[in-house]
C-alpha cells in the first residue's frame, strides 16, 4: 500500500501543479458550464410557473434549484476526461513509453484525474457549494444540509469519480482504432448528459426508460449522488443505490483491464 | 470591381476544391462529426418533449412552437459554421503561432483568405436537423406558408448567419492586439444557447444583453416569433439592420486591427 502511494502520489501532485499553471482553460470551462446551469435554472422556473401541480418528477421547485447547481458541482468533480489524455498519448506515441515503465498506465491516469478532482474541489466547487447552502437557507427557507447526508454524498461522489474515470478509460481505448475522436467525444457527451441525469432528472423519464437506465452505469455517475444530497434516498433504497455504484466500479475496473490487455496485444508503435 | 469579384470567386472555388479533397479522404471522420451533432440536437428535443409531458404550455408556448424556434436557431448557426469556421482558429492560435503572417503577405483581402481556407462539413448536421425540425413543426401548422413568408424566412436565415459571423469576427479581431482571444470568443458564442428558448423566461438583464449587446435573440427567437404569428414583420427588418450594423463594426475593427498586427514570430 505504501509503495503504491509512493509511486502514484507524484502523479496527483503533478496534475495539481499543471492545473495551477494552466488555469485559464479551466476557468473558461467552469464559467461556460455555469452559463448552462443558469439557462436550466430560468427554464425550470418557467416550467414550474406553467405547471399546476408544483411537483415535477418528485422534485419541488426549490429542490429543483438545488438539483441544477448540485449537478454542476458534482459533474465538475466527477467528469474528468481521461480519454482525452489517452488520445494524446496514443497520437504522440507516448503510450509506448508508458508500457515500458514499471507502473500501471491506468493507475497513473486515475492518480492524475484525482489531482484534477482535488483542484476542481477548491475552484470553484466549494465556493459554489457554500453559495448554494446560503441561498437554500436564507432565500428558499430549506434546512441546512445535515452532516450524515453530507458524508454520504462525499462517499457517493468518490465512487462516481472512479466510475466515470474507469468508464472513460474504456472509451479512450477507441483512440487506438480511430484518429478522429472529436466526433465520438461529442456523441459521448451528448449521450452522457442524458443518461447521467445531468440535463434532466431521471425521474422525469417514462417508467420503461427508467428501468433501462437502472441497468446501466450512467445514472450512478451524477444522478445518484445528487439525489443522496437532496435526501431522496433512505434506508434500503440508499443502500441499494450506493451498492449499485460499488458494483459498477468493480465491473468497469475488470472490463477495463480486459480491454487494455486486448489492445496492447495488437498495438504496433511507430516511433515515439 | 466586377473583374475583382470574378477573380475572388474563381479563387474561392479553387481553394474549396482543395479542401473538399481533404474531406473526402476521411469520410469516417465526417460521419462521426455528423453523428455527434445529431445526438447533441436530439437530446435537446427529447428534453423539451419530456418537459411537455408535465405541462400543457410553457408560458403560452406549445411544444410545436418551441421545436420551431429550436430548429430555426440551428440553420443560421449552421450556415455561419459551414462557411466561416476558420475564424475560430484566428482567435485561438493563428496569431500566436505566426500562421497569420501568410495572410498579410498575399495581395488579397485578408478576411476573404481566412474564410476561404476552410469549410466545416460538420455544420451540415446542424443545417439538416434545423431544417427537419422546422419542416416537422410547420407541417403541424405552427406557421403559415406563403410566398412572402418563405422569402422572409430566407432573408432572416442569411441575416442571422451574418450576425453570427459578425460576432465571431468582432471577438476574434482582438487577437490581433492581444494575440489570443479564443476565451472571449467562446464566452460570447455560448451566449447563443440562451436564444434557443423564448427570451421572456430570463431575467431582464439577460434579456437586454442577448437582444442588444450580443444580439443572438435576433438570430432565433425574435424572427421565429414573427413566423409563429406573435409579432409583426418589422422584426425581420430590424434583424437585417442589426446584421448590417454589426457586420460593419466587426469588419471595421478587424481591418483596424490589421494595421496594428505584429507578427508573433514563427
Amino acid at each position: 500500500m505504501k509503495k503504491i502511494l509512493r509511486t502514484y502520489l507524484p502523479f496527483v501532485a503533478n496534475e495539481v501543479k499543471t492545473q495551477l499553471a494552466y488555469r485559464g482553460a479551466f476557468y473558461l470551462w467552469a464559467f461556460i458550464s455555469l452559463f448552462s446551469s443558469f439557462i436550466s435554472y430560468f427554464l425550470w422556473m418557467a416550467i414550474y410557473g406553467s405547471s399546476e401541480s408544483g411537483v415535477i418528477g418528485n422534485l419541488t421547485q426549490n429542490e429543483m434549484v438545488v438539483y441544477i447547481f448540485m449537478v454542476y458541482i458534482t459533474s465538475s468533480l466527477v467528469s474528468i476526461s481521461v480519454s482525452t489524455w489517452v488520445g494524446y498519448d496514443v497520437v504522440e506515441g507516448r503510450v509506448a513509453m508508458n508500457l515500458i515503465k514499471p507502473i500501471d498506465y491506468r493507475a497513473s491516469l486515475i492518480a492524475q484525474a484525482l489531482g484534477d478532482m482535488l483542484y476542481h474541489l477548491v475552484v470553484p466547487s466549494v465556493f459554489i457549494w457554500i453559495g448554494i447552502e446560503i441561498y437554500k437557507v436564507f432565500v428558499l427557507g430549506m434546512p441546512v444540509i445535515s452532516l450524515p447526508t453530507l458524508i454520504l454524498y462525499i462517499c457517493s461522489v468518490l465512487m462516481s469519480f472512479l466510475l466515470y474515470v474507469l468508464f472513460d478509460f474504456c472509451f479512450g481505448m477507441l483512440a487506438f482504432f480511430t484518429t478522429y475522436i472529436f466526433g465520438l467525444r461529442m456523441a459521448k457527451s451528448a449521450l452522457l448528459s442524458f443518461l447521467t441525469g445531468q440535463l434532466i432528472p431521471i425521474s422525469l423519464f417514462p417508467e420503461v426508460a427508467q428501468r433501462i437506465f437502472d441497468c446501466l452505469p450512467f445514472s450512478s455517475m451524477i444522478y445518484t449522488p445528487v439525489m443522496i444530497y437532496l435526501g431522496k434516498y433512505t434506508g434500503a433504497e440508499l443502500a441499494w443505490a450506493m451498492g449499485r455504484q460499488f458494483v459498477w466500479v468493480l465491473l468497469l475496473y475488470w472490463g477495463g483491464s480486459l480491454i487494455w490487455k486486448q489492445v496492447t496485444k495488437r498495438l504496433v508503435v511507430l516511433g515515439g | 470591381m466586377v473583374h475583382n469579384l470574378k477573380r475572388y470567386w474563381r479563387l474561392y472555388k479553387v481553394l474549396i476544391k482543395q479542401f473538399l479533397k481533404v474531406v473526402m479522404q476521411s469520410k469516417v471522420d465526417f460521419l462521426m462529426g455528423l453523428l455527434g451533432f445529431f445526438l447533441t440536437q436530439a437530446t435537446g428535443i427529447i428534453f423539451l418533449y419530456l418537459i411537455f409531458q408535465q405541462i400543457p404550455t410553457l408560458q403560452g408556448w406549445t411544444l410545436d412552437q418551441l421545436i420551431f424556434i429550436y430548429g430555426f436557431a440551428q440553420i443560421p448557426r449552421g450556415i455561419d459554421h459551414l462557411l466561416t469556421d476558420n475564424i475560430w482558429l484566428v482567435a485561438w492560435r493563428m496569431v500566436v503561432n505566426g500562421q497569420f503572417d501568410r495572410y498579410m503577405l498575399r495581395p488579397m483581402n485578408v478576411f476573404f483568405q481566412v474564410i476561404a481556407e476552410k469549410l466545416q462539413p460538420d455544420a451540415l448536421g446542424e443545417i439538416l436537423i434545423g431544417s427537419i425540425l422546422v419542416i416537422i413543426s410547420v407541417q403541424k401548422g405552427v406557421a403559415a406558408i406563403t410566398p412572402v413568408s418563405v422569402l422572409l424566412f430566407v432573408v432572416s436565415m442569411l441575416a442571422g448567419a451574418l450576425i453570427y459571423t459578425s460576432i465571431k469576427l468582432f471577438f476574434a479581431s482582438f487577437a490581433l492586439w492581444i494575440k489570443q482571444s479564443g476565451p472571449l470568443l467562446q464566452v460570447a458564442y455560448e451566449m447563443a444557447e440562451f436564444a434557443k428558448y423564448p427570451t421572456e423566461i430570463y431575467h431582464k438583464g439577460i434579456q437586454f444583453i442577448i437582444t442588444w449587446v450580443i444580439p443572438f435573440a435576433f438570430v432565433a427567437y425574435l424572427p421565429a416569433s414573427f413566423f409563429l404569428g406573435k409579432t409583426g414583420a418589422g422584426v425581420i427588418g430590424i434583424e437585417c439592420v442589426i446584421a448590417l450594423v454589426f457586420w460593419c463594426v466587426a469588419y471595421g475593427v478587424f481591418n483596424y486591427g490589421l494595421k496594428f498586427y505584429e507578427s508573433a514570430g514563427n
